[in-house]
């Protein structure tokens, strides 16, 4: 009862502020929730933003906090660039997405609402976003209202603008805004494959590790590295021949005996080289639980390959010394080579929202992305050919070096991830068939899975 | 060394073959862990089967475009000197909180016998019976709605789930050791209640009470799971900085520096109160 008092005065002073069209200054005061609303209304400027945002002061930026490179850019340029607007960055390095969501859901549970929780901005993508969306753990619709929103193509009309209005297929809504655009790209160890040998498609790969076996694995699903190794897998095998138009769409719209037929011989695939991966010579196939541990498999040798999201990983993992010193990039699987963007979110009860909107949009201006591309090696998440010719200069210069392939190479394989409602269907698919060795039809397989995961 | 009082330590040699092989298997595991340790974190590059790196942090230090190993450790992004400050302050505040509730608790246990007494003694234990990973769970929700998640104040009350159990069990027997005699005369001969204490309890107590302390800040540092349900990832110790290096599945250069980092307040505190329980007067 307490709260929906509390509720209906909050609006009632909403209302009442529109139509006072109270100063920016004295919405830095005023109730939570008031803010959020007239921004989301389009009832603000920029500069209230950016005065309110002043008044916060503060941002909490949690982000995965894994690779010393991004660490380094964060805290040696983006913490002062946000400075000199006024604004304290926070970075808040977390090991799993996931944790950060749930903390999120969980204050909301816990009757911490609007500007009182403690994240205001956080790296998505994929299931996490999903999760927040789900729960309505969300702060608005305010990707597309950003100055540098002009950086992105927002236009459903062209096909490019799907990165930023679909993320694992699920709708952005506005929700979050692109961060950075990834490709999964694999590199190669040319101290044991030369070119000639080097596989660009998967009956090439099978036909290397018969003559080479267990030099290859994947990382385990579902881990999305593995997800997305998988997912290419069912492109590339497609029976239709549509690679990866099928798998965009919803698993309800597709059906599941639909889906058992699309996605049984790339199954098939699956199970006929897993004797011949890492281990599996010897009878226990070895998936690596992450991309870090698969690293160390790719330095030590023990895989000839190492597959992951990371356009410039092959250049990071020299410059780190975790890569072999004559590790390449290869083209594979050529034409599925999966592209996906990652975002910046802001959840429903960040306590400094017009901080965190600042610093979004610092994050999505040419000159931060650029001088993160930089310096630590991640792909820009705005779209290049919205750019005028110096900023497009400014990017390219940016870019580190490829090492056997070409930036352009790269652009003419990619495929889009698959639908985030497919993922989970397919990753407990992998776990039935090819950790469990479920012996039965996978038709019979999907529809178990399915129906377990709807419960 | 000229200090010492004690009795001529024999000369490894003296002591028999079997002896001898047993101490050399305690160096060896105690200190084979370091040695890897030491090398990665001097490392660029070290692949298998190369026994050493193949190339060394100081050959590429002028080359690359960023602090690698050492340099990065000691730079201020790699956030050591935070985390050092913080498992120190954190283990200080935690072993003086459960010395306050334990020395009163444990001598209670000692000295007094009361109906329930054993089931106390029981319960007292039981804490260290539950998962870690289950009591953050259960209280990570209880602390949110009290505001105590993600706080320096919340971390340090989790932090006396696990110390206080021991605490409590090794003051408990220091107590039964030393018996009420010397107290009781003390009190004959006139010494208020806090000169008892300060004067006859606690001197006779004290190297049970360093010892007490120094195991409690130790699991205090070394407590990995519930400062990070309860800090949320923004309260960061050396655990938790160390957790977030390796979770990757790969030790780096600069993971191996953290860890080394992360054992060295262990190291010198054993060190010191080492010294300081044999060189006391009282000590038996």
């Amino acid at each position: 009862m307490r709260k929906a008092s509390l509720r209906s005065s909050q609006m009632l002073l909403a209302s009442a502020l529109v139509f006072a069209n109270m100063s920016s200054a004295l919405l830095a005061e005023s109730a939570p929730g008031v803010f959020r609303s007239e921004f989301l209304k389009g009832n603000l400027g920029w500069a209230d933003v950016t005065a309110k945002a002043r008044t916060e002061g503060n941002v909490n930026f949690y982000y995965w906090g894994g690779s010393d490179l991004i660490n380094l850019w964060v805290d040696q340029v983006a913490v002062p660039e946000l400075a000199a607007e006024g604004i304290k960055l926070n970075p808040v390095r977390i090991t799993a997405t996931k944790d950060t969501v749930d903390v999120v859901i969980a204050q909301l549970a816990a009757g911490r609402g609007e500007e009182q929780g403690s994240v205001d901005l956080v790296w998505v993508n994929g299931e996490n976003f999903f999760s927040l969306q789900q729960q309505n753990a969300l702060w608005g619709a305010f990707a597309n209202r950003l100055p540098n929103s002009v950086n992105f193509e927002w236009d459903e009309a062209d096909a490019r603008s799907l990165l930023n209005l679909r993320d694992f297929g699920v709708a952005t809504e506005f929700q979050e805004m692109p961060f950075s655009g990834e490709q999964y790209v694999c590199s190669v160890n040319r101290a044991y494959v030369s070119t000639d040998q080097t596989p660009a498609t998967f009956a090439e790969l099978k036909t290397y590790l018969e003559a080479n076996p267990g030099k290859f694995t994947y990382v385990k699903p579902p881990h999305y590295l593995g997800n997305t190794f998988v997912q290419s897998v069912l492109y590339a095998h497609n029976p239709d021949g549509t690679g990866a138009e099928p798998y965009q769409k919803t698993f309800e719209d597709l059906g599941s005996a639909e889906l058992a037929r699309l996605i049984e011989p790339g199954f098939d695939y699956l199970k006929s080289i897993e004797p011949l991966l890492l281990g599996g010579p010897s009878g226990q196939t070895r998936y690596p639980e992450s991309s870090g541990e698969l690293d160390n498999m790719f330095l030590n040798s023990q895989v000839h390959f190492n597959c992951k999201f990371g356009v410039f990983a092959n250049h990071t993992g020299l410059i780190t010394g975790a890569y072999p010193e004559q590790a390449e990039e290869m083209i594979f699987p050529r034409g599925n080579m999966i592209k996906n963007k990652n975002y910046l979110a802001i959840p429903l009860n960040s306590p400094n929202p017009a901080a965190a909107l600042v610093a979004i949009n610092y994050f999505s201006s040419v000159d931060s992305q650029a001088s993160r591309l930089k310096t630590a090696g991640m792909p820009v998440g705005l779209d290049v050919w919205r750019l005028n010719q110096s900023d497009k200069d400014l990017i390219e210069a940016s870019a580190p070096p490829h090492y056997g392939i070409t930036q352009q190479e790269l652009d003419d394989n990619t495929a889009p991830d698959t639908n985030a409602s497919l993922v989970d269907v397919i990753e407990a698919t992998w776990l039935a068939v090819i950790e469990r060795k479920e012996d039965k039809p996978i038709a019979d397989i999907v529809a178990q899975v399915s129906g377990e995961l709807n419960n | 060394m000229k200090l010492k009082g004690h009795t001529q330590p024999r000369d490894f040699k003296a002591i028999n073959p079997w002896q001898r092989l047993l101490v050399l298997a305690m160096v060896t595991f105690t200190i084979a862990p370091f040695a890897p340790l030491v090398i990665q974190s001097l490392a660029f590059r070290w692949a298998w089967p190369n026994i050493l790196p193949t190339v060394w942090w100081h050959e590429q230090r002028g080359l690359s475009p960023l602090p690698l190993a050492w340099d990065y450790v000691f730079s201020s992004s790699s956030r050591v000197a935070e985390a050092t400050a913080n498992t120190l302050g954190i283990g200080i505040a935690v072993t003086l909180l459960c010395l306050v509730v334990c020395l009163p608790a444990a001598r209670v246990l000692a000295q007094s016998n009361f109906r329930g007494k054993s089931q106390l003694e029981f319960l007292i234990v039981l804490p260290l019976l539950l998962p870690e990973a289950a009591i953050g769970i259960a209280l990570l929700m209880i602390f949110i709605g009290l505001g105590l998640a993600g706080t320096y104040v919340g971390v340090i009350i989790v932090h006396l789930i696990p110390t206080i159990p021991y605490m409590v069990r090794m003051l408990t027997a220091v107590y039964q050791g030393h018996g009420t005699e010397a107290e009781d005369h003390a009190r004959v001969l006139g010494a208020s209640r806090s000169q008892v204490f300060f004067q006859v309890t606690l001197p006779m107590i004290l190297p049970g009470v360093i010892a007490g302390c120094l195991f409690t800040f130790l699991v205090s540092t070394n407590l990995f799971l519930l400062t990070f349900f309860i800090g949320q990832g923004e309260i960061i110790t050396l655990p938790t900085l160390l957790f977030a290096k390796i979770s990757g599945g790969a030790l780096n250069a600069t993971g191996a520096g953290i860890a080394l980092i992360a054992s060295l307040p262990g190291i010198i505190l054993l060190f010191f109160t080492d010294r300081f329980i044999r060189s006391y007067p009282l000590a038996t």
